[in-house]
C-alpha cells in the first residue's frame, strides 16, 4: 500500500524534476563524487551494479536539487581491482579531476593502496564495501559491515542449529581473506569448534582443485569461505558442486547477485548480508523500482555490494548539508554525525567511523532467490578503531 | 590418494590439450606463438556466444576450433610469415596481437568476468570417490585429439610433409615441398586447437580477456622441454603436471603454479633437449 | 695507390673518434644542460597531477635505457627486467613496513635492494649465458624470473603484502617537485652516461655480440662474462629506480616485477626505436604519460592502438618509429663524413727459443655422435713455418677436426695441445687464448661494424677496450698490417662491413684473425668465392706470413692446384682418419691418395 504509493509520489516527484532540474542548475556548479572501482580484475563482475548504485543515487538527488543547488557528477576509474591500478586511478581522480569525495566498493589491496593518495589529497572517502575490518584512518568512513558483524551469524547458526563442530576454512590469500578468516578461527575456536584446515589461494587463482583435494581428505561438518568478491567465488561454487562435495557451506563474501550468476551450483549456499533484496520497507520498494525504471533490462540485481554505494553518497549529501559546504574538514567533522535512512534502514557510521548494522542470515534457493532465516538487529560493529573517537 | 592420482591424471590432460597447438606450431615453424593465449581466449569466448545464444554447449568447442582455425590462418599471412627469419622477433610480435585481441574483446564483451554452462555436470564415482565428471571427461578428450594428431601425423600426407619440414625445411623444400604451404596450414591448426582448448577448460572456470596469459607460460614452458615430439609432450605433462599438483596439493598452491615453469628452467639448462629423444 | 684484386671504389675522407668527441661534446653538454634545466623548471609549468605521472615516467624511461643496451644493443631478449624495479621498490617497502624508518634503515634498505637485484642478475646470468645455450634459453629464463617474483611476493603473505602490496609507509619526506627534479635528473644522466658509454670501444663490442657472438668468441672475448656484467649493472641501475618509485609512490605492488610490465618495456624499446637510446626514452615517457590521461576515457582504444602499432613496427619497421621519422631527415646528411681510428703497426715480437718445437699437438682425436663415428685416431703436429694443407674428399671429417681443435667441447677424446698447453674442455675463447685463430669458411664478421672497428674488436684481448672512449689507434701486428694493405682495405677503415665484397669481406676476416698474434692459423677453404686473381693474392700472402713471420697455418682447401703451389706438407684425410701425412711430393704422387680421390673401391683407410 504505502510502497505504491510512495512510488506514485517519487514517479511524479521524477516527472517533474526531470523537466525542473535543467533549469535548477547554474553552469559549472557541480560536485564531483570519485569511483575508483574493479571494472576489471576480481571485482568486475558486482562493479556494474554498484555503478548503477551510485547513478541512480545521483540522479535522484540531482531531481532534487543536487546537494547544496550543486549538480552531482561521478567520475568512475579503473583500478584493476588491485594495489598498482588503485594508486593510478586515485591518482587520476583525486589530482586531476579534483574530486569533492570518493565513495566507493573496492577489494581491500586497492583500498590500503589508496588510502595514502587519499591521505595525500585529503579527501573525504566512504569506503562501501563489506571488508575484514581494522583500517583506519581520520579520511575513511565505513558503511558496509566488518567481521565482527557477521561471521557470527553464519558460525553461531552452524554450531547452534546445525551442530557442526569441525570446520574448514578456504579463502583468498589477500587482506580480506586472511583478515574474515582469521577473524572466523578465533571466534569458532573461542565457542569451542575446531578448525581443521585453512587453505589459501591467489586472488586471482581459478583452480581450487588442491583446496578441493584436501577438503575431501578432512570431511569437516562445515566449510567456510571468503574469497574476493566475483570470480573466485563462482569458481570455488561450481568446482566444488562438480567434484561432487557436499557439505554445509558458508560462504562470507558473496552478495545476492553473484550468487544468481553462479546459478543452480549456489543453492543452499549460507550467506549473511546487511542488504537482501527481499527486505520489506518502503526504501528498499522505491530503490528497486528506481533502478528498474533506470536501466530496465540492465538492471543488475542490487546486493550488499551495491546498495552501501547508495547510502553512501546520500549519507556524503547529508554531512555537506550539515556542514553546510563542501569545505573537506567540514565535511569530515560532519559524516559522523549524520544518517540515512535508506533500504538497510537507518545508517549511521558513528562508531569509530564503522555503523552498526541489521544482519541478514539466508540461504540460496534453488532459483537464485534468498530465503531469510534468521535476523539481527542492529549488531555493533565493535572495536575497530579505537583511536578514531 | 585416488583423489591425488585423478587429480594429476586429470591436470595432465587439460595441460596437454592446451599444449598441444604450440607444440605443433613450434615444431614446424619454429617460433613460440606468444598469441597462444589469446587464441585459448577466443575459444572460450566462442563458447561464452555459445551460452548467450542459448544454443547446446557442446557447439561450443567445434565453433571454438573454427574460429582458431580462420583467425589462425589470416595471423599467418599478415604477422608470421613477414617474421620468419626473426624468431625473437615473432614471439614479440605475437605477444603484441595478444595484446590487440584482449582489448578487441574487452570492447566487445567488456572486461567483466562471464560463465559458461557446463555441457556435463556433476560427479561420477571412480576408483571408490566422487569425482567432476567433466573433468574426467578431460583425459578422453587429450587421449582422443592425441590419437588424432598422431595419426595425421604418422599416417597421412601432410604428416609426413609436415614432419619432413620439422626436421630440415631447406632439405624440404629442395625436395619440392611447399614449405610456406605447410606452415600456414600448421599455424592454422594451432590456431583451431588452441581456440579448442579455451572452449574445454571454460566450463572449469570463467571466461574473461585475460583467463589465456597463465596457461600461455605453462604451455610454453611444457613446449620448450618437449622439443617436437607429441609424446614427449605428453610425457612433459604429466610429470610436470603432476608435480604441480603434488606441490600444490602437500605445500603450498603459490609455488604449485611455480611447478611447472621453475622446473622446465632448470631440466632446460641441464638437458636442452628436454624430453625429446636424442 | 696500387691497383688491388680486393680494393674497390674511391677512399672517403675519414675523421678520427677524437676529433668527432671534440666536435660533438659541445652540443651533447649543451643538450644535457638544457634538459636539466627544463626539467627543473618541469614543476613550476606543470599542474600536480602531470607532474606525478611524469615522475613515474621518468623512472621508467631509466628501465628503457637497460632495455635498450640489452636488447637494442647487446641482443639480449630479456621480459624480466621488471623484475629487478620491483626487487628496488620491495626492498623500501619491506624495509619501511617491518622496520622504523630511519636513515640507518633507509641507507641499508638502498643498498639491499640492488644487491638482491645483482644477486638475481647473476643467477639467470649463470642459468641463461653458458656455452651452448640458445638465445630463446635467456628470454624463458627471465619470463620465468618474472613469474617467480610475483608468486614469491605472493607467497609472503602478511609479510609482503601479497596481491595487495604494501602502502602507506613511511617514506622519505619529499615534496612531488624535488622527486620530478631527481627522477627526471637521473634519466637525463642516467641517458647521457649510456650514450657515452654506447659510443665507446666497449658499445662496440656490444654490438658485435649481437651480431656475432661466435666470432667474438674467436677474438678471445669471453662473451657470457661481458653480458653477465652488463646485466648486473642494468640490474642495479633499475633497482635503483625501483627504490626511488617505492619512496615516491608509497605503494608496491607485485605487478611492479611482473612480466606484462616486462613485455610493456619490450613495446616501448620496439617503438622508440632500439639501439638509439634516445628513442626508447622518448616512446617511455611518452606513451605512459599518455596512457595514464586516457587510462580513464579511452582504455581499451588507447591498448589497442599500442598493440596495433607494436605489431607493425615489429613487421614492417623493426628499427622502430624513431629511426623511420628521423631518417628521412638524416638522408641528406649520408654524405656525411666516416669516422675511424688510424692503424700503427706494433713492433716485431721478439721470437723466443719457445718458438722452436711444435705449436701444435693433437693425439688419437675422435669424434663420435653416438655410434656414428666421424674422426678416429687422428694424431699429427705442426710446427711454427710450416703451411699444412688438410685435403680429403667432402665427409672426410676436415670441417669436424677443426672445430674439435678450435672448441674444447667438441672432441669426444684425445688431446689437443696448442703452445704445450692441452686445450681440455676450454671454449673456443679459452682456444683462442692459447694462442690458436680461427679463419671460417664463410666470411664470419660483424656487418653492421665498421671495418675499423672489426680490427679493434680482434685486438681486444691484448688491448682491452675502453667503455668511455673510442680510441684513435689500433695498433696491427705485421702480419695483419700486410694483409689489410695488400688488399686495400686501410683505404675502407670506416666502410661499414655489410657493404664490402665478398672478397674484401674474407681478406678482413683474416686480418682480423692475424691481429690476435695467433701461433697457429686455421684456415677454413680460405679461397671459396674468390677470383682468381684475389686467389692468388690470398697465396701469396699466406706463404709470406709462414716464412717472414714464423706462423704455423693448418689450411683446409679442395682447391688442389692452390694446395700444391703453397703447402709445405698435406695430411690427407679419409673417412675420419689420416691416410697420409708427407710433403707435397710425397703425396701428390701417391698411389693410394690418388686412388681415394678416384673413389675405387679398393680405397680402405690404414
Amino acid at each position: 500500500m504505502i510502497g505504491r504509493f510512495g512510488l506514485a509520489c517519487m514517479a511524479v516527484t521524477g516527472i517533474v524534476g526531470a523537466i525542473a532540474a535543467p533549469a535548477a542548475f547554474a553552469e559549472g556548479d557541480t560536485v564531483t563524487i570519485g569511483i575508483p572501482i574493479g571494472l576489471s580484475g576480481a571485482n568486475s563482475v558486482v562493479a556494474p551494479s554498484v555503478v548503477q548504485a551510485a547513478q541512480l543515487a545521483a540522479a535522484e538527488i540531482n531531481t532534487k536539487g543536487g546537494i547544496l543547488g550543486h549538480k552531482v557528477v561521478l567520475e568512475i576509474a579503473d583500478d584493476n581491482s588491485g594495489a598498482d591500478g588503485a594508486v593510478k586511478a586515485y591518482n587520476s581522480l583525486i589530482f586531476q579531476k579534483r574530486v569533492n569525495a570518493i565513495i566507493t566498493m573496492e577489494t581491500s589491496a586497492a583500498r590500503n593502496a589508496g588510502l595514502p593518495v587519499v591521505a595525500r589529497g585529503k579527501t573525504p572517502f566512504i569506503y562501501t564495501s563489506y571488508y575484514e575490518g581494522r583500517s583506519c584512518s581520520p579520511y575513511l568512513f565505513v558503511d558496509a559491515w566488518v567481521p565482527d558483524q557477521q561471521v557470527a551469524t553464519v558460525v553461531d547458526y552452524f554450531m547452534k542449529e546445525k551442530g557442526a563442530r569441525t570446520f574448514f576454512l578456504a579463502g583468498s590469500d589477500y587482506a580480506f581473506g586472511r583478515g574474515m578468516l582469521g577473524f572466523t578461527r578465533k571466534y569458532i575456536e573461542a565457542h569451542g569448534g575446531k578448525v581443521v584446515d585453512e587453505e589459501y589461494l591467489p586472488m586471482d587463482a581459478s583452480d581450487w582443485t588442491p583446496v578441493l583435494s584436501k577438503l575431501k581428505a578432512a570431511n569437516p561438518d562445515a566449510l567456510i569461505s571468503s574469497t574476493a568478491g566475483g570470480a573466485p567465488n563462482v569458481t570455488l561454487a561450481k568446482q566444488l558442486r562438480a567434484s561432487g562435495i557436499n557439505v554445509l557451506f558458508g560462504n562470507l563474501a558473496v552478495d545476492e547477485g553473484t550468487a544468481k550468476s553462479i546459478g543452480a551450483d549456489a543453492t543452499g549456499v549460507y550467506i549473511s548480508q546487511s542488504y537482501l533484496t527481499s527486505i520489506d520497507n518502503p526504501q528498499n520498494a522505491a530503490f528497486k523500482a528506481g533502478l528498474e525504471k533506470m536501466f530496465g533490462p540492465e538492471m543488475k540485481t542490487p546486493n550488499d555490494l551495491s546498495v552501501p554505494e547508495y547510502d553512501g553518497i546520500y549519507l556524503y549529501k547529508a554531512a555537506v548539508e550539515k556542514a553546510g559546504s563542501f569545505n573537506e574538514e567540514a565535511v569530515l567533522k560532519a559524516l559522523p554525525a549524520v544518517s540515512f535512512d535508506g533500504p538497510r534502514g537507518v545508517i549511521r557510521m558513528d562508531k569509530q567511523h564503522h555503523s552498526p548494522l541489521t544482519m541478514y542470515l539466508g540461504q540460496v534457493q534453488a532459483d537464485g532467490s534468498v530465503k531469510v532465516i534468521q535476523v539481527f538487529q542492529d549488531v555493533d560493529p565493535g572495536n575497530q578503531c579505537p583511536k578514531l573517537k | 590418494m585416488t583423489s591425488l592420482f585423478l587429480d594429476i591424471v586429470t591436470t595432465a590432460a587439460i595441460l596437454y590439450v592446451v599444449a598441444t597447438g604450440l607444440l605443433i606450431v613450434f615444431g614446424v615453424l619454429k617460433i613460440i606463438n606468444f598469441a597462444h593465449g589469446s587464441f585459448l581466449t577466443i575459444g572460450g569466448y566462442a563458447a561464452l556466444v555459445v551460452t548467450q545464444l542459448g544454443l547446446s554447449p557442446w557447439a561450443g568447442p567445434p565453433l571454438a576450433l573454427l574460429a582458431g582455425f580462420v583467425l589462425g590462418a589470416v595471423v599467418e599471412m599478415l604477422i608470421v610469415r613477414p617474421l620468419y627469419n626473426r624468431p625473437l622477433d615473432a614471439i614479440l610480435a605475437t605477444w603484441g596481437l595478444s595484446i590487440v585481441v584482449v582489448q578487441l574483446i574487452t570492447i566487445g564483451f567488456g572486461r567483466g568476468t562471464n560463465f559458461v554452462v557446463s555441457p556435463v555436470k556433476g560427479a561420477v564415482v571412480v576408483l571408490g570417490t566422487e569425482y567432476s565428471l567433466y573433468r574426467l571427461l578431460m583425459i578422453v578428450v587429450a587421449l582422443v585429439l592425441g590419437g588424432v594428431l598422431v595419426t595425421i601425423m604418422q599416417g597421412t600426407r601432410l604428416g609426413l610433409v609436415a614432419r619432413a619440414v620439422i626436421m630440415n625445411e631447406a632439405l624440404a623444400q629442395s625436395l619440392g615441398i611447399n614449405s610456406a604451404r605447410v606452415r600456414f596450414i600448421t599455424f592454422s591448426i594451432g590456431s583451431g586447437l588452441a581456440a579448442l582448448a579455451g572452449a574445454l577448460i571454460t566450463p572449469l572456470l570463467s571466461v574473461d580477456p585475460l583467463m589465456g596469459v597463465p596457461w600461455l607460460l605453462n604451455a610454453f614452458m611444457l613446449v620448450l622441454v618437449s622439443g617436437t615430439s607429441l609424446l614427449s609432450l605428453l610425457l612433459a605433462c604429466v610429470v610436470l603436471g603432476g608435480a604441480q599438483v603434488v606441490v600444490s596439493t602437500y605445500g603450498n598452491p603459490v609455488f604449485g603454479a611455480l611447478t611447472i615453469v621453475v622446473l622446465a628452467a632448470i631440466l632446460l639448462r641441464i638437458r636442452p633437449a628436454g624430453f625429446a629423444r636424442v | 695507390m696500387s691497383e688491388h684484386p680486393f680494393a674497390a671504389g674511391i677512399p672517403a675522407a675519414t675523421r678520427l673518434p677524437s676529433e668527432r668527441w671534440r666536435i660533438e661534446r659541445g652540443i651533447f653538454a649543451v643538450l644535457s644542460v638544457l634538459t636539466l634545466a627544463v626539467v627543473a623548471a618541469g614543476p613550476l609549468v606543470l599542474d600536480t597531477y602531470s607532474v606525478s605521472v611524469l615522475i613515474r615516467s621518468f623512472l621508467y624511461g631509466v628501465i628503457a635505457v637497460t632495455v635498450d643496451i640489452l636488447w637494442g644493443y647487446t641482443g639480449i631478449l630479456s621480459f624480466g627486467q621488471s623484475v629487478f624495479f620491483g626487487i628496488g621498490a620491495y626492498a623500501l617497502g619491506l624495509a619501511s613496513t617491518h622496520l622504523d624508518f630511519t636513515s640507518p634503515i633507509a641507507l641499508g634498505a638502498f643498498v639491499a635492494g640492488p644487491v638482491v637485484a645483482a644477486a638475481a642478475a647473476l643467477l639467470v646470468a649463470w642459468l641463461g649465458f653458458g656455452p651452448r645455450v640458445s638465445p630463446l634459453y635467456i628470454s624463458v629464463i627471465t619470463l620465468v624470473q618474472a613469474v617467480i617474483f610475483v608468486q614469491l611476493i605472493y607467497t609472503g603473505g602478511d609479510y609482503t603484502g601479497s596481491s595487495s602490496g604494501l602502502s602507506g609507509f613511511d617514506t622519505f619526506d619529499v615534496g612531488m617537485e624535488s622527486w620530478f627534479r631527481i627522477a627526471g635528473a637521473g634519466l637525463v644522466i642516467i641517458t647521457a652516461l649510456a650514450w657515452v658509454f654506447m659510443r665507446s670501444d666497449v658499445g662496440r663490442l656490444l654490438i658485435a655480440i649481437r651480431e656475432n657472438e661466435q666470432r667474438c668468441s674467436y677474438c678471445g672475448i669471453g662473451t657470457a662474462r661481458v653480458k653477465t656484467l652488463l646485466l648486473v649493472s642494468s640490474a642495479i641501475v633499475t633497482a635503483f629506480a625501483g627504490f626511488a618509485y617505492a619512496a615516491f609512490n608509497d605503494v608496491v605492488a607485485p605487478d611492479l616485477g611482473n612480466f606484462q610490465f616486462g613485455t610493456e618495456l619490450l613495446i616501448w624499446v620496439a617503438l622508440g626505436g632500439r639501439g638509439t637510446l634516445i628513442g626508447p626514452v622518448i616512446a617511455a615517457v611518452l606513451i605512459d604519460f599518455v596512457s595514464a590521461y586516457l587510462s580513464g576515457s579511452l582504455p581499451f582504444v588507447w591498448q589497442l592502438f599500442i598493440g596495433l602499432l607494436f605489431i607493425v613496427v615489429i613487421v614492417l619497421m623493426p628499427q622502430g618509429l624513431g629511426p623511420a621519422l628521423t631518417n628521412g631527415m638524416l638522408r641528406r646528411r649520408a654524405k656525411a663524413v666516416m669516422v675511424a681510428p688510424r692503424l700503427t703497426l706494433l713492433p716485431d715480437p721478439v721470437v723466443g727459443d719457445a718458438a722452436r718445437g711444435p705449436v701444435i699437438e693433437i693425439t688419437d682425436l675422435s669424434k663420435r655422435y653416438g655410434s656414428l663415428t666421424v674422426l678416429t685416431g687422428v694424431t699429427f703436429g705442426a710446427s711454427p713455418g710450416e703451411l699444412v694443407s688438410l685435403v680429403g674428399p667432402n665427409g672426410a671429417g676436415k670441417t669436424t677436426l677443426i672445430r674439435c681443435i678450435s672448441d674444447g667441447l667438441e672432441r669426444t677424446s684425445g688431446t689437443v695441445k696448442i703452445g704445450g698447453k692441452s686445450i681440455g674442455r676450454m671454449s673456443p675463447e679459452g682456444c683462442v687464448r692459447l694462442g690458436l685463430g680461427r679463419k671460417f669458411q664463410a666470411p664470419n664478421v660483424f656487418d653492421a661494424l665498421s671495418v675499423a672497428d672489426s680490427l679493434r674488436i680482434a685486438r681486444a684481448q691484448q688491448e682491452p677496450l675502453s667503455a668511455w672512449r673510442s680510441s684513435d689507434e689500433v695498433r696491427l701486428p705485421a702480419a695483419a698490417m700486410r694483409v689489410v694493405v695488400a688488399t686495400g682495405l686501410d683505404q675502407q677503415l670506416g666502410t661499414t662491413v655489410r657493404h664490402l665484397s665478398h672478397g674484401s669481406k674474407q681478406a678482413l676476416e683474416l686480418a682480423m684473425v692475424l691481429a690476435m698474434e695467433p701461433r697457429v692459423l686455421l684456415l677454413d677453404e680460405p679461397t671459396a668465392g674468390l677470383t682468381k686473381a684475389e686467389r692468388a693474392a690470398i697465396g701469396a700472402i699466406l706463404v709470406d706470413l709462414v716464412r717472414d713471420h714464423g706462423l704455423c697455418i693448418l689450411l683446409i682447401e679442395h682447391d688442389l692446384d692452390f694446395v700444391r703451389d703453397i703447402s709445405s706438407r698435406i695430411i690427407v684425410l679419409h673417412q675420419g682418419g689420416i691416410v697420409i701425412d708427407g710433403n707435397v711430393t710425397e703425396v701428390t704422387t701417391s698411389e693410394l691418395v690418388r686412388s681415394i680421390y678416384s673413389g675405387e673401391p679398393g680405397a680402405v683407410t690404414p
